[in-house]
């Protein structure tokens, strides 16, 4: 590929689930990466020119420098190396970098491994004094606000603006648990109905139990090089199809929701990336030109305002969208068919990177069967941190 | 479990990966010891620049800042205008305002005090200041029934001791 375009070599994946106690964070990061060594058909990792780290919090790890520290048990020293943090969208914010790295000249493969530890090893008490640290410490969360309470604020206005819901939303809190039971290393499928969303026990109305995603243990890891580089230490790379990382876009909001009034509805920063993503792939129509998209469903009508902010359908339009199934298996565009968020589960470092693994995936056909989305040539991921506070948007393409 | 003189040991077993179908390649490694990990913190925290805000609170009195550039009024406050970098002035507002949105909290975090002794389910409200440019988020003190986009409101001022200086203030309906 002209350009030093980056090419997916390999990719690695842990199960995700709420207890992952067989493993500490380290043990996680190995599997994942040992699992992406076989996959990329390299024989170790001595070729591999760069490493990059990517976690959120020093606190539910357990453990600062954590890049030194998993750089040295994957044995990479003194191969260069960068912990890259940016909240929930620290994955792809990963991703990104990496792509910059190579694109520069910088290295011509990388490494990108991610993890966290957000299951159950956290006490509930704990965990809460740790998100209050990743909201606006003084003025947000020490009135007792929670992440929930944030998005069930926008989703409110977007109700009460474009006419929005509940039953809209619950959709997809169904639908990413039905994709989940297609995915053997899901952590909660389920076959639920829209009334045992609308049922279940209210968190911050108007989200309830089953509109919220996961707590997670789990990692994730994805090999980026050069076509050259990969023709020369890849085993696999001439048997499937040429998947390249073409194009990412970052955008940014406020940290706090009400800074942004009167645009209380949507992801303006959402928006900017998916904008910016586009224009460097070539996008004029994405609704006709993505064919698979891993969707940021942190909370189930996050996803109605995504497919709005990517340009999907028009602003006020998700939730009939939605409903209608334009988002399913089989409809026009399908999104999370490893189950999100909501169904597959976040492992915050690792949840960017897995999204892009499932896109990757679905482009070389190596999903199961149940899952497949066939046909596909192009496909996305959306990312965010906070309440869309910072927002990456990553486009895959066959090169074939 | 038998005696061990690990005091924080909370548990020890064998684990069973349900991932694995066949040939566990990690099977010398599934013996498993879970412990209580302690890490308490506590800081000195000041709070800057933000600070007047909070004295003035425990006098009764609401302060925003504004730029005096672009003439935006901030409350929360902030020292600098994003806008155009200007430093700002402190600026008394009224303590009036409407809801522009909210969320009844069912489980609010627990983070100090001051949130463990409010009554559940707590309203996190988005109060538009009278005179202000962007949305306060704070308690509203009223019945969730009765709590609407567009409902006015007004800042009360705490007269219970109170653990963060946050909690001088919380928002209850406003009577007119
Ligand atoms: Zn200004």
């Amino acid at each position: 590929m002209a350009d030093r375009m980056p090419m997916v070599i390999g990719v690695g994946l842990t199960p995700f689930a709420s207890n992952r106690e067989d493993c500490n964070v380290r043990d996680l990061a190995v599997e994942a990466v040992l699992d992406c060594v076989r996959d990329a058909g390299i024989e170790n990792l001595d070729a591999v020119q760069h490493g990059l780290t990517s976690y959120e919090s020093d606190h539910f790890n357990r453990q600062m420098t954590l890049g030194a520290i998993l750089h040295d048990t994957l044995g990479l020293n003194p191969t260069p190396n960068v912990r890259v943090e940016g909240g929930g969208a620290t994955g792809a914010l990963a991703l990104r970098t990496a792509w910059a790295y190579v694109k520069s000249g910088l290295c011509d493969s990388i490494l990108v491994y991610g993890c966290e530890t957000n299951g159950k090893s956290i006490a509930s008490q704990t965990a809460n004094q740790l998100f209050a640290l990743s909201a606006d410490v003084d003025w947000e969360m020490m009135v007792g606000g929670t992440y929930t309470a944030f998005y069930a604020a926008m989703m409110r206005v977007h109700m009460e603006q474009y006419g929005t819901k509940r039953e809209q939303f619950a959709h997809v809190a169904v639908r990413n648990r039905r994709n989940a039971a297609a995915n053997p290393f899901a952590q909660r499928p389920m076959d639920i109905s829209i009334d045992d969303v609308l049922n279940s026990r209210p968190i911050a109305e108007p989200y309830t139990l089953l509109d919220c995603s996961l707590l997670s243990d789990g990692a994730a890891a994805l090999l980026l090089a050069t076509e050259e580089w990969a023709k020369q230490h890849s085993s696999r790379f001439a048997e499937r199809p040429p998947v390249a990382f073409t194009a990412t876009g970052c955008g940014t909001d406020t940290m706090r929701l009400g800074d942004r009034y009167p645009h209380l509805t949507n992801f303006a920063g959402k928006r900017a990336a998916a904008q910016q993503a586009y224009r460097s792939a070539g996008i004029t129509n994405p609704l006709e030109q993505i064919d698979v998209a891993e969707l940021y469903d942190s909370y189930s009508g996050v996803e109605i305002q995504a497919v709005e902010d990517l340009g999907f359908v028009p602003e006020g339009q998700g939730g009939p969208a939605v409903a209608d199934g334009m988002f399913d298996h089989d409809g026009a565009l399908p999104v999370n068919t490893s189950g999100g968020l909501l169904g597959r589960g976040a492992p915050v470092g690792a949840t960017g990177i897995a999204q892009a693994i499932e896109v990757v995936q679905q482009l070389w056909g190596e999903v199961t069967p149940e899952r497949q989305v066939h046909h596909a040539r192009r496909g996305l991921t959306d990312t965010h941190a906070g309440i869309g506070t910072i927002c990456v948007v990553n486009i895959f393409e066959r090169q074939d | 479990m038998s005696e061990s003189r690990v005091t924080s040991l909370v548990e020890r077993k064998n684990i069973e990966s349900k991932w694995v179908v066949e040939g566990d390649p990690w099977e010398a490694f599934r013996q498993i010891e879970v412990i209580t990990l302690e890490l308490t913190q506590s800081y000195r925290h000041s709070l800057g620049k933000y600070s007047r805000f909070f004295l003035e609170l425990e006098n009764g009195r609401f302060l925003g800042t504004s730029c005096p550039t672009c003439h935006k009024v901030f409350a929360p406050p902030r020292p600098l205008c994003p806008d155009c970098l200007s430093i700002t002035a402190w600026q008394e507002l009224p303590g009036t305002g409407t809801v522009q949105t909210f969320s009844i909290m069912h489980f609010p975090s627990l983070v100090n005090d001051d949130v463990r002794r409010l009554e559940t389910p707590v309203t996190l409200a988005y109060v538009l200041l009278d005179g202000g440019s962007t949305l306060f988020p704070h308690v509203l003190k009223a019945a969730p029934e009765s709590i609407h986009i567009g409902m006015r409101v007004r800042v009360a001022y705490a007269a219970a001791p109170v653990q963060h200086p946050i909690h001088l203030m919380y928002f209850v309906p406003l009577e007119e």
